[in-house]
């Protein structure tokens, strides 16, 4: 429809050049130029460099390097370091992801009853979102510091011994998980609570009527209907997940060593303290490879779930 | 789903403030630190007894916090309208003529979102050197917005698509009016909503920006609260109480908007998920 | 169609318009006769940032026309200077911190017609000087690095600054059990790597390079050493964590920590040096801090200070204002001043005509002759193993490493740098 319009107002001009005109015109294309060249600019040639760069052995500041060939692609396969991270990252994301969900999903059940609370408890629970991850992270470094840390005070009040929970590499990733979940289940809520509010009461009166069950509802009628929503959380949950930083960088720096270390975290360490550049182009096309066959299986998952309901 | 007994009412309404309660703890704990002197180890938990704001003006002295606002404030806003302005005219000739370079070209959008930024980071690190770019507030604001040009995109697309009647363009378009003001006249002001979206999504996201700050301005002059914040800690983490007041001055202003436009931010949100 | 064009180029060069206005009003201030020069230093203390700041600002009003821009990024320093040069983009003035000659030395100006230079201590003219005679930095002071100990309390305690390594477990076993556990023995800021990479640094000399029979020079610098004799380093360093003898929150301690905590007399030894001990008397004037050289390892050696250039500044050889920058290096360079930088830093001047006072100047005077050796890693290690130095020691203790998986990390490293 769009075409015979865009044809019609240009009757006016010469018939001529009219096909070539309209056929090129009609894409518009000058309109999203900027924006492509932008994005060309800044994140695909970047990241099309970065493959280049995987191939070399550059220290990150000299001006000379060698082609290395597959290297550090061996290299990095060997390496016990790059499994550490990788699970670390898949953690973070997928951890956060349940987590986040499951309080999101829960938070967006409660609120959705009409309490006076409501939307003050809304308010405070999206609160973290509005906050740097940076400072939500420093915060959380107050409560959980070995010195004079708020859970520590508790521990002790109890006359038990203090523990270093950031120190250790067991536990620390899982307040990395907690620390991300708690900055950004109020995402997760709010879009629970749209998709639970734009589902028509008809079909739980329906219920009721043949009798059906709180958890029959919430599994038959509830869920189904919620599922455009679950899957954007999904989606945006894990991609963020998997590309956390800031938070871990505030927590633990990635240590104790690499033990709490992302492949994002780990990529900077390694082209800033290591000057091993081209090993950080290689960890970022492992980073980038797993991010895409995650967050597209992932959307392919709950986009058919969605047809299915 | 409202018929509930009042008991249960008021059991739900107990669950919801403990909820509150837990999620207030990290703000309280950030406040009370930020309100001690100096050398005062008593427990986080324990409100001071005597204020000392002394530590607000230390820190925001000691951490050049004044000029970290402004070098993030100038970067927000400027990377905040250049999206709107290319993003929503890229969506409208996307979502509006499919043809097949459209086609590509909106699936380009679409998979560039899944590129992690810190993947490109070498590369365009040394692009950035190349430009003589370092530590200048273009590169922080160009960065932002390729970053978030992709999303602003797919919902300024999904916008067009579902709700803006083409009759609108078509009839001004009889009437001779040309492609850009046909746009900017009628189709622009009819994506306040969407727009309002995008802003707030990104606002938060630019002013609280840390992994691409870290890199490019690392020059104190041009420094944003994250970075200053970052150095800030590292310097004092033996005074906590100045980093807590530092924080605390840091996030103010996104709070401050956000408890004012608070509808927006979470009915952006909410028209974003369920549209887009 | 010429039109469309023009119009995204036009948006697109406006947008880039806007952006760099906005830039220029956050650069502002200062009229534009005045010359600005930036400097970037590795001072990390608060004392010895003070003293920096108090000298340029000195300088600044008895040279109204220069403007020093002065940060100090401290532990982000080397990421940041790593990223300047791959700018080729150093600040005017900069610190090599041991290696003006193998890694800035590509950016540095020759310093070598400077008066001052006739007046450097022996020690440091090789440490700045390459084969061609350039001189690569000014040094404003020396290390004399070692540990720092709590004197008072040892003196209460009647334990005795050891002199030999076996003599330092005993003498931490001692603190352990004559404070009930209250004191720790050794202190670690440890959430910072650079604390382990000074354990390891300091103590690769005496087991490493200075006993005659077990040195290793000659292997480390051609590439051939056996990283497996590294070994006993994290053995020890790990046995003294099993014992229960560095301090419980050893990985997230922050260096900056530990003068107060040494102030409160819970810590007896430490990797600190340096403006420590006026730090800590400055909190508490009733604990001395001593200092002591790196004890002996091998049967027979003696104790050696790890000694070298501490804060330097380099003039970077692309600056657009040379004249000024050395019009600097020439003023901190006066006797004076030299003295006055010297004391605020509590380490020994680096020229011949300064004398300074010092805090640890009766343990200097103690351990007068003991022999001084340069920093373990910028001799005989590439550039670049700082890092793993401290992060091997980090999971060391951490559990996630064995003191065998260290050395081997060790040697990977070390032979990854040394190919480039």
């Amino acid at each position: 429809m769009a075409g015979t319009l865009t044809k019609a107002s240009e009757k006016t001009k010469t018939k001529s050049r009219k096909m070539k005109k309209s056929r090129r015109e009609s894409s518009l294309w000058w309109m999203y130029l900027p924006s492509v060249l932008i994005v060309v600019l800044f994140i695909i040639y970047p990241f099309l460099d970065g493959i280049r760069i995987s191939f070399t052995n550059w220290n990150g500041f000299s001006q000379t390097y060698d082609y290395i060939g597959l290297d550090q692609y061996k290299r990095m396969f060997a390496d016990p370091d790059t499994w550490l991270v990788v699970k670390n990252t898949l953690l973070y994301g997928i951890g956060s992801t349940i987590l986040q969900n499951i309080a999101g999903l829960g938070y967006a059940l409660l609120l959705n009853h009409n309490l006076k609370v409501r939307s003050f408890t809304r308010t405070i629970i999206y609160l973290p979102v509005i906050i740097s991850p940076l400072i939500m992270g420093y915060i959380w470094y107050f409560f959980f510091a070995f010195q004079g840390g708020a859970l520590n005070d508790i521990f002790l009040l109890f006359g038990k011994d203090p523990i270093n929970a950031l120190g250790n590499p067991a536990v620390n990733p899982y307040i990395i998980v907690f620390v991300n979940t708690f900055q950004f289940v109020g995402i997760a809520m709010i879009i629970y609570l749209a998709g639970l509010q734009s589902i028509s009461k008809d079909y739980y009166e329906a219920a009721n009527i043949d009798g059906a069950t709180g958890w029959q509802k919430f599994k038959n009628i509830t869920i189904p209907l919620l599922m455009p929503s679950i899957t954007i959380n999904m989606v945006l949950n894990i991609i963020g997940g998997l590309k956390l930083f800031d938070v871990i960088v505030a927590l633990t720096n990635g240590g104790p060593g690499n033990a709490s270390q992302s492949m994002s975290t780990f990529m900077y360490n390694l082209y800033f303290a290591r000057q091993d550049a081209g090993y950080a182009a290689t960890q970022g096309v492992l980073m980038a490879i797993i991010i895409l066959i995650i967050s597209m299986a992932a959307l392919l998952y709950f986009k058919r779930k969605e047809v299915e309901a | 789903m409202d018929q509930l007994s009042s008991r249960t009412k008021w059991l739900l309404t107990g669950l919801a403030l403990m909820i509150t309660a837990f999620h207030l703890i990290p703000f309280y704990i950030l406040i009370t630190t930020s309100l001690k002197k100096a050398g005062d180890f008593t427990s986080k938990w324990a409100f001071p007894s005597n204020f000392d704001t002394e530590n607000f003006a230390l820190a925001w002295e000691q951490a050049n916090l004044g000029n970290a606002f402004i070098n993030t404030a100038i970067i927000t806003v400027f990377a905040a309208v250049l999206l709107i302005f290319f993003g929503s005219m890229a969506a409208y000739a996307l979502a509006r003529r499919t043809t097949k370079l459209n086609k590509y070209v909106y699936m380009l959008f679409v998979g560039v979102m899944v590129i992690p930024p810190l993947t490109a980071l070498v590369p365009l690190y040394r692009l950035v050197v190349d430009f003589g770019m370092m530590n200048t507030h273009l590169v922080a604001i160009l960065n932002n917005v390729a970053a978030f040009m992709p999303l602003t995109i797919f919902l300024y697309a999904g916008f067009i698509r579902s709700t803006i009647p083409k009759e609108l363009e078509e009839a001004a378009k009889i009437d001779g009016a040309s492609t850009l003001g046909v746009f900017f006249k009628i189709v622009f002001p009819l994506l306040k909503p969407i727009t309002a979206t995008v802003l707030i999504i990104s606002s938060v996201y630019i002013w609280n920006d840390y992994q691409f700050a870290i890199f490019f301005l690392q020059d104190s002059s041009v420094q944003t609260l994250t970075v200053a914040l970052a150095g800030f800690f590292g310097q004092n983490s033996s005074q906590l109480n100045l980093v807590a007041a530092a924080a605390l001055m840091a996030s103010l202003p996104m709070v401050i908007v956000f408890l004012f436009l608070q509808r927006y931010f979470i009915e952006g949100l909410a028209a974003g998920s369920v549209k887009g | 169609m010429k039109k469309r064009i023009t119009v995204s180029v036009l948006s697109l060069s406006a947008m880039m318009a806007l952006a760099a206005c906005g830039n220029d009003s956050a650069d502002g201030g200062g009229s534009s006769d005045q010359v600005k020069l930036t400097l970037m230093s590795t001072a990390t203390t608060k004392a010895d940032q003070d003293i920096f700041k108090e000298i340029v600002t000195d300088f600044e009003k008895e040279h109204p026309e220069i403007d020093i821009e002065d940060t100090y990024p401290g532990d982000g320093y080397e990421d940041l200077a790593r990223v300047k040069m791959a700018a080729d983009d150093m600040p005017d003035l900069f610190d090599t911190h041991g290696w003006a000659k193998s890694r800035y030395g590509e950016y540095t100006e020759d310093l070598s017609d400077m008066e001052w230079a006739a007046n450097l201590d022996e020690a440091m003219k090789p440490i700045l000087t390459d084969d061609e005679g350039k001189l690569h930095a000014y040094p404003i002071n020396q290390a004399l690095d070692g540990l720092s100990y709590n004197k008072t309390l040892l003196d209460e305690y009647g334990i005795e600054a050891p002199s030999t390594f076996d003599e330092f477990m005993t003498a931490l076993e001692a603190v352990k059990e004559k404070s009930n556990g209250e004191v720790v023995p050794f202190w670690l800021g440890g959430s910072d790597k650079s604390q382990f990479g000074q354990y390891f640094d300091e103590f690769s000399t005496p087991l490493l390079i200075t006993d005659k029979e077990d040195s290793y020079k000659e292997e480390l610098l051609d590439g051939s050493f056996d990283w497996s004799n590294y070994t006993y380093l994290p053995e020890k360093l790990k046995e003294m964590n099993d014992k229960g003898l560095l301090n419980e929150d050893v990985l997230t301690a922050q260096v900056t920590q530990g003068a107060e905590l040494m102030a409160q007399n819970k810590i007896a030894f430490t990797m600190l040096n340096g403006s420590v001990g006026r730090e800590v008397t400055g909190l508490n004037p009733e604990v001395q801090v001593g200092t002591m050289p790196v004890p002996a390892i091998q049967e027979g050696d003696s104790p050696s200070w790890i000694g070298g250039e501490r804060l330097t500044l380099a003039v970077a050889k692309k600056s657009e204002h040379l004249e000024e920058a050395k019009q600097f290096i020439e003023y901190i360079a006066q006797p004076e001043v030299a003295k006055k930088f010297a004391e605020g830093t509590s380490l020994p001047a680096a020229l011949t005509n300064v004398e300074a006072d010092n805090y640890f100047a009766e343990f200097y005077k103690q351990y007068e002759g003991t022999q001084i050796q340069p920093y373990f890693d910028r001799v005989y290690l590439p550039s670049g193993m700082w890092d793993p130095m401290g992060a091997t020691g980090q999971e060391l203790i951490a559990g996630t490493m064995t003191p065998k998986q260290v050395s081997e990390k060790m040697a990977q490293e070390y032979t990854r740098l040394r190919g480039e």
